[in-house]
């Protein structure tokens, strides 16, 4: 199947005066992304996920290197791309004096839409992101919430098969992000709609994406599906074992699926590719032990260890 | 009947264009207050100075000239503005919109303001004053205007190019191009007043020659010969370069990043 995201060797510069070196942001970025997934891009700022979106999404040409977004490339092809792609970014930002409808429409238009179309389009966003109430109500007057949710509609307004969502929380209340979040699971699952995200929130990155991308000083140092990145740099779930007493005198490091392991006091801490299918081993064996447990913890790998053992 | 998709891109910045200047008092001042300030000074200053008749629409018809194209202009020189000013540029240029819908869709607003304006003032002048509005006939009076609308596109492409080169500091150029523009093309005077080699630069500037048109109307002679031709195919030649500059700054401004900077 054909990527929905296929880029090689991107590179992008800037000059931050007239006779200023070039500041290389991009280093010869390759990436795909296949259709229907979530893919996150994280990385501190300043990494360069910003402009990777922007390139794939029309918005800043490329120094080096070629990307394709749904079989179209962005450079030669951008004009037919961008009838099927859309953007929202944080902090969202529309002409002040417009109001809710009026924003709608305006964008609603630049995709060629009018008439009883763009009126039933507009109606559905209206509803579905909870804006028919403040439909009249002017940019300038809507709160952070109503504001993001305006520009999700307005990223909506040409049915993208294909969404850029550039740090879609940011700066949002716990309650409102999770809204959010939800929001972008659903137009994934229901909608099929590709996204590719940007983000420094790891919790965010782990909820919705069903891959990332690590970028660092402009470079992508990884990619793949959450578990696939856990094995390949040696990472897994946590297990503590506490003990009444001494801890059972087990040859731990030679236990199934155990990766790494600490003895300490009463305590055991092994690092398991899977708790989920070791642990029922792991515990027989304590039990055979005659050493009485009394406590076990198990936590899973997160992308922050992920991120912490990439980027470091 | 399904209308061809560009015809709603370019409804899109003409309504948009036409809702910010209906919410925005100032837009409304810019259009009434100034024209009127604007005829009535010039107006009051001929009486003081014992002007007669065609003297006094000579400098009338300046009067005029100057607020329709500085109105006119506007929403042209705007159009990006708006979205430099909201931050909302990329939204803009990620839609599959061409520079040309920016520009007639705003210019239509634009051209229709500007009408306003010389109809306002016009009727000011012929009330007030006793210009006769009359004497270039229909087809005299469409040459004119089409020549000023003309020149208003001309520097609301160069304002855009400047705005996409330079971003918000671009903002005076709106202004300070169309006056440079008007003191050039013998507003209100002659232009064999002007030094000699400043004559040469008036006659660079279409503006000049539809003003020599019109005036000839109220008695002056003319200064050229085809004051017609010389004005439209300068407007033309000089439309045709100002929007290749927009088109080459818009290409300067996705290789730069400047849509992106204009929206942070």
């Amino acid at each position: 199947m054909q990527p929905a995201i296929a880029a090689q060797g991107i590179g992008k510069g800037f000059r931050t005066g007239l006779w200023a070196p070039v500041k290389q942001v991009l280093r010869q970025v390759d990436l795909s992304v296949a259709p229907g997934a979530i893919f996150g891009v994280l990385g501190p700022n300043g990494a360069g996920k910003t402009t990777l979106i922007s390139i794939l999404a029309t918005l800043l040409l490329p120094d080096t290197g070629q990307a394709k977004v749904l079989g179209l490339d962005v450079v030669r092809e951008a004009a037919r791309l961008k009838e099927r792609i859309n953007l929202a970014a944080s902090g969202a930002h529309f002409l002040w004096c417009l109001t809710v409808e009026d924003s709608l429409r305006f964008y609603g238009r630049l995709y060629g839409l009018g008439g009883r179309p763009l009126y039933d389009k507009v109606e559905k966003l209206l509803d579905l992101f909870g804006l028919a109430e403040h439909r009249r109500v002017t940019f300038e007057r809507l709160s952070t919430g109503l504001k993001q949710r305006l520009s999700l509609a307005k990223a909506l307004i040409n049915d993208p098969e294909l969404l850029f969502l550039d740090e879609p929380t940011s700066g949002l209340d716990q309650e409102m992000a999770q809204h959010i979040r939800e929001e972008i699971l659903r137009l994934n699952r229901e909608l099929g709609v590709t996204l590719l995200l940007t983000t420094h929130n790891l919790r965010e990155a782990e909820m919705l994406c069903t891959e990332v991308g690590f970028l660092k000083e402009g470079r992508l140092i990884s990619e793949g599906r959450i578990p696939e990145l856990q094995k390949r740099l040696g990472l897994g779930d946590h297990l503590s074992l506490i003990f009444q007493d001494a801890p059972a005198p087990l040859d731990y490091g030679r236990l199934p699926g155990v990766l790494r392991h600490l003895v300490r006091d009463f305590r055991v801490d092994l690092v398991l590719d899977r708790a989920d299918d070791r642990l029922p081993a792991i515990l027989e064996a304590v039990y055979l032990s005659e050493r009485k447990l009394a406590q076990v913890k198990v936590k899973p790998v997160d992308l922050e260890e992920i991120y912490r053992e990439i980027t470091h | 009947m399904k209308l061809p998709t560009s015809f709603y891109k370019i409804w899109a910045f003409s309504v948009r264009s036409a809702l910010v200047n209906r919410r925005n008092i100032f837009a409304m001042v810019e259009m009434l207050f100034w024209p009127l300030i604007g005829v009535l000074s010039v107006g009051l200053l001929t009486r003081f100075l014992h002007l007669e008749g065609e003297t006094v629409s000579f400098i009338l018809i300046g009067a005029v000239t100057m607020n329709t194209v500085q109105i006119a202009q506007l929403d042209l020189s705007y159009a990006l503005l708006y979205s430099v000013w909201s931050k909302s540029l990329k939204h803009e240029f990620i839609a599959p919109v061409r520079l040309a819908h920016i520009l007639i869709g705003s210019g239509l607003v634009g051209l229709v303001r500007g009408l306003l304006v010389f109809m306002i003032m016009g009727g000011l002048s012929v009330y007030l004053f006793d210009m006769d509005l009359r004497r270039p006939g229909l087809e005299g009076l469409t040459c004119f205007l089409l020549g000023l609308f003309l020149n208003a596109a001309i520097i609301g492409a160069l304002v855009l190019a400047l705005v996409l080169r330079f971003g918000q500091r671009a903002e005076v150029a709106a202004w300070a191009f169309s006056y440079l523009m008007l003191l050039l093309c013998g507003l209100y005077y002659p232009i064999s007043v002007l030094p000699r080699e400043i004559q040469f630069l008036a006659q660079l500037i279409p503006l000049t020659y539809f003003l020599d048109y019109f005036r000839h109307f109220y008695g002056f002679p003319l200064v050229s010969r085809h004051p017609l031709l010389y004005g439209f195919s300068q407007s033309v030649v000089y439309l045709i370069i100002s929007y290749g500059l927009v088109s080459l700054t818009l290409r300067s401004a996705y290789r730069r990043g400047v849509l992106l900077r204009l929206s942070d």
